[in-house]
């Protein structure tokens, strides 16, 4: 195709000039993509306290820590401990960071006493000790802690492990319900009789493109407090699938419509019944497409935001998407979470679209541009 | 009916039901209960039972500066939907589809990225962009060489909408792109080779033959960004600052979502809510069909 472009003088100079155009376009479009993410993933590694002095340098804090400053602090100061001291009684001596948020009690670890070289087993409260002074095995043990340090924070402390847990729970249940009800349904609407029928379920579920939760999100709210669904996990992933029922139906609809029917006939022939033919012959064969409406549907639920934000009150209920906008929100809020938290909610979305890009492409055209 | 028939009725019944069901009942129920809640003074305070108002509340709504200040700014990001996403998508797309870069796919990727991240993600990484302190101030300041040089764009209620505007545009762009390569892919060579032969420039083709192929295209995509962008909640949500900030950027749905989960001094705000959203779906519908309606005029003497 590029020979025929190519083919007249005036199309030769419009070519040379447009490339120059395109790459400027396409490049810096690129780079305005990247660079945030690149940002974002590689200041999530840097202390709160790098980050406020220069927010573009490369991490080094978290990585180069030989030097950093521990002060030896009463043990019973600290709720939170690595281990359970009523199973292990030996005694410890306590060290909390000065260089890694400070003051905060965020980087304190227990050292067994009798593990110690005699002059840190003599170290008094007050005392400062760096991280060089410690034994090998408990300097590896501070330097990986300290690495993760921003991660394990935002996902202990700052509460993500359970809302990343929802949010897996929230993506897989719904997007397994959506692929099953909205298979069967294409299955009943393109492979059985009864034609009039299948035009009006058409007509419900293509009204359905039109509405979006932020339409209806006040008499969902009023309707799950009725029922008592609000704050639960059930209450989310119904609508989540009910919302998910348009596409899924549609797709795999027009997917199951080019099968040919005589599959069907034959196993009704062979003695199987409904389900059997719809479990065993056609949703095999339309195993391209429910991927295609897994990935659309799971990528999308993965990144939804109001419907958990005003349907989820409770800790024990929110997603991720929600979990990182309230974490970023707070002030006084470490910094260096915040962007972990940013980078734990991207991650997985990333690989699933690197992955599955061709796949994601295919399915929008499809979805969007419905023939 | 015979019985045979009756037996696959039944079948038939029993594979929609269990979808039909939940989607009935959570999507097609809510809004005719939408609907009925505007025209009621609900309070769930008070009983949760609903008088008879008539438009009270849509009167209210248009008495209300703060609908037409919303309103204003939504039709903003129609207009950057429209003129801005549509057209600058098809342009990336048709530079793919004449292969005038290479690595088309690695391009194409990264610009249908940020669809599937977390809009939440995009909008505080773009909020940081643009605060008063972030990189766009530093890159002022070096460009102008003067070091009290400061993007306050977000902080002032007219400027607002202008860095909302540029991350919406990169962030819907994309499908646009997607949407326009894949109906220029579809394209019947052939055409564009006769035109070729018979002598047409570049922009003849592009002009007289692709444009007008295209129309249904972007009257889908038309109807798409509208639809899109008067739903479009997440992304200024995220971009803005709770207060000030977020009501000088506030479109229909933040409107909406602060008047009914928010404002809680207002007994009625569930219905008051209601009425905005459904305001959302009728404008929605009309600038549907006014932008149908112009597309067919417009297309009426082109297509052959």
């Amino acid at each position: 195709m590029s020979d025929i472009v190519n083919n007249s003088k005036s199309s030769l100079v419009w070519g040379r000039v447009g490339k120059i155009v395109s790459y400027v376009v396409f490049v810096s479009w690129t780079l305005i993509t990247i660079v945030p993410l690149i940002w974002m993933s590689y200041s999530s590694l840097k202390s709160n306290e790098e980050l406020t002095r220069d927010i573009y340098a490369f991490p080094y804090e978290l990585f180069d820590n030989m030097d950093d400053e521990y002060t030896v602090i009463r043990p019973d100061l600290n709720t939170i401990r690595d281990y359970d001291p009523k199973v292990d009684k030996r005694e410890r001596i306590c060290i909390e960071s000065n260089t890694i948020a400070p003051g905060r009690r965020l980087m304190v670890f227990f050292l067994v006493k009798e593990d110690m070289p005699p002059e840190i087993q003599n170290l008094k409260i007050g005392d400062t000790v760096t991280v060089r002074d410690l034994p090998g095995s408990i300097r590896r043990y501070i330097n990986r802690k300290t690495m993760r340090f921003n991660y394990e924070s935002a996902f202990i402390r700052g509460g993500l492990a359970g809302k990343f847990a929802n949010s897996i729970i929230y993506a897989s249940v719904s997007t397994f319900l959506i692929i099953l009800l909205g298979s069967m349904t294409a299955f009943a609407i393109s492979k059985m009789q009864f034609a009039k029928l299948s035009k009006i379920l058409m007509i419900v579920y293509g009204l359905g493109y039109l509405i979006s939760i932020p339409s209806l999100i006040i008499p969902l709210f009023l309707m799950m407090t009725k029922v008592g669904l609000i704050d639960t996990h059930l209450g989310l992933i119904l609508v989540y699938v009910a919302f998910g029922m348009p596409l899924a139906v549609l797709l795999s609809s027009q997917f199951m419509q080019g099968l040919p029917s005589s599959l069907v006939e034959s196993a009704y022939i062979d003695g199987a019944s409904v389900f059997r033919t719809f479990w065993s012959i056609i949703l095999p064969m339309t195993t391209p497409v429910i991927i295609t409406i897994s990935i659309l549907s799971a990528l999308g639920i993965w990144n939804e935001f109001l419907l958990v934000l005003v349907l989820a009150s409770s800790e024990f209920t929110k997603s991720l998407p929600v979990g990182v906008y309230s974490f970023s929100s707070l002030t006084g809020t470490q910094l260096g979470w915040q962007l972990a938290a940013l980078v734990i909610a991207t991650l997985p979305a990333m690989i699933v679209y690197f992955t599955f890009n061709q796949r994601l492409t295919n399915g929008v055209v499809a979805g969007a541009v419905k023939e | 009916m015979n019985q045979r028939d009756r037996k696959a009725l039944m079948f038939y019944i029993g594979m929609v039901a269990p979808g039909l069901a939940i989607y009935l009942s959570i999507v097609a129920y809510p809004v005719f209960y939408s609907v009925w809640l505007s025209f009621t003074d609900f309070n769930p305070n008070a009983g949760g039972v609903g008088n008879f108002m008539g438009l009270f509340h849509y009167k209210a709504m248009l008495d209300n500066p703060e609908f037409w200040h919303s309103l204003k700014n939504n039709m903003i990001v129609v207009a950057v939907s429209v003129f801005g996403q549509i057209p600058i998508g098809f342009i990336l797309a048709y530079i793919l589809y004449r292969k005038m870069v290479r690595a088309e796919k690695f391009f194409q990727s990264m610009v249908f990225l940020p669809q599937f991240l977390s809009t939440i993600v995009i909008g505080i990484l773009w909020k940081r962009l643009f605060v008063a302190d972030g990189p766009v101030s530093t890159i002022m300041q070096l460009a102008t060489g003067d070091p009290s040089a400061q993007f306050d764009l977000m902080l002032r209620a007219e400027t607002v909408m202008i860095p909302i505007g540029i991350a919406l545009i990169w962030m819907y762009t994309g499908f646009y792109m997607v949407i326009f390569l894949a109906n220029l892919q579809k394209m019947n060579v052939n055409m564009i080779e006769a035109a070729k032969i018979d002598g047409a420039t570049e922009p003849q083709i592009f002009g007289r033959i692709i444009l007008p192929l295209l129309t249904g295209t972007i009257i889908v995509s038309s109807v798409l960004a509208i639809a899109g962008s008067l739903k479009g909640f997440d992304l200024i949500f995220a971009m803005t600052t709770q207060g000030l900030q977020r009501d000088n950027a506030s479109v229909l749905p933040i409107y909406m979502y602060e008047t009914a989960f928010r404002d809680y001094s207002n007994p009625m705000r569930f219905a008051y809510g209601a009425a905005i959203s459904n305001a959302i779906v009728a404008i929605s519908i009309v600038m549907i069909g006014i932008s149908n309606w112009i597309g067919k005029h417009m297309s009426q003497d082109e297509v052959y």
